[in-house]
């Protein structure tokens, strides 16, 4: 192991933490989505991590997983983004007051 | 040992690049700038997962994660003419409150993992001693379709789903009906 787990599970700790300063924080709804796929890869780090310091595959097929969640999750999001733009153009999270299209 | 001090520094380097990076995307105020940082990340944390013996994720990270689903984001702020995004407030009025609870996660976790009592290692080692090399391709592959075939099917339904929803949702409605 050339890192103790540790450091790895630190460094996953602030990249999720980054993410969602940028989830809470941001106004842009595309930004949104991608501050959750910072989210998304510290767990996959930890995850490598631990599949790392166990010697155990499982870890690594969770994160496959995780990537292929990833992958519906910003296709169908991105299809809520296209459609409500059609609607009403900007992307901010205010610009989306009304609960019908 | 040398070659080890020299892993050990590729992974700092890459940590601290990661860290930047992920600040700087959720920082910027043009949303392209912000894609690329984050593309700067993905291809950091794919040479952080060589380090750490996953070989094939980091394949998958930089021809998925890096290839396919970053370029679908950029695809549609391009796609989106956003002429006033620059010119228009980052965050929302509330972000410091953002920023007070990303900080305390990420030092909760911190904490957490600090005096977390560390399992050793040797358990799973030691229950196959001569299998594949652990995160290779054929590693995966015998977890994959052996206890993990049930999901491994199952994520393919969850991607059809995820078509045709997006299909429907970004639909134009009066070409199709």
């Amino acid at each position: 192991m050339i890192v103790p787990l540790q450091t790895i599970l630190g460094l996953s700790a602030v990249l999720f933490g980054i993410g969602a300063f940028g989830f809470l924080a941001r106004r842009n709804i595309i930004l949104m989505f991608v501050s959750a796929e910072i989210m998304l890869n510290a767990v996959n780090l930890s995850l490598v991590g631990f599949s790392r310091h166990l010697e155990d595959p499982r870890g690594q097929v969770l994160a496959l997983f995780v990537i292929a969640v990833a992958a519906a999750e910003a296709a169908v999001g991105l299809g809520l983004v296209i459609a409500l733009n059609r609607n009403k153009p900007g992307l901010g999270v205010g610009d989306i007051t009304e609960l019908r299209w | 040992m040398e070659t080890l001090l020299t892993a050990q520094a590729v992974f700092y380097y890459m940590a601290a690049a990661s860290v930047a990076s992920a600040l700087l995307a959720v920082t910027r105020r043009n949303p392209v700038h912000s894609m690329l940082w984050v593309l700067a990340l993905f291809l950091h944390m794919a040479g952080m997962f060589l380090l750490l013996n996953a070989e094939f994720l980091a394949a998958v990270q930089v021809i998925v994660y890096a290839g396919a689903i970053l370029i679908f984001y950029l695809f549609v702020v391009m796609l989106l003419d956003l002429p006033d995004e620059e010119a228009r407030p980052r965050f929302e009025r509330h972000w410091p409150f953002a920023a007070l609870v990303g900080l305390s996660f990420a030092s909760l976790a911190w904490l957490a993992r600090s005096d977390m009592d560390l399992f050793e290692v040797g358990i799973a080692a030691a229950a196959k001693p001569d299998g594949p090399p652990l995160g290779s391709l054929e590693d995966l592959g015998l977890e994959l379709f052996g206890p993990f075939a049930l999901p491994f099917e199952m994520a393919s339904l969850v991607l059809l789903a995820a078509i045709i929803g997006a299909i429907l949702l970004a639909r134009n409605r009066g070409a199709g009906a």
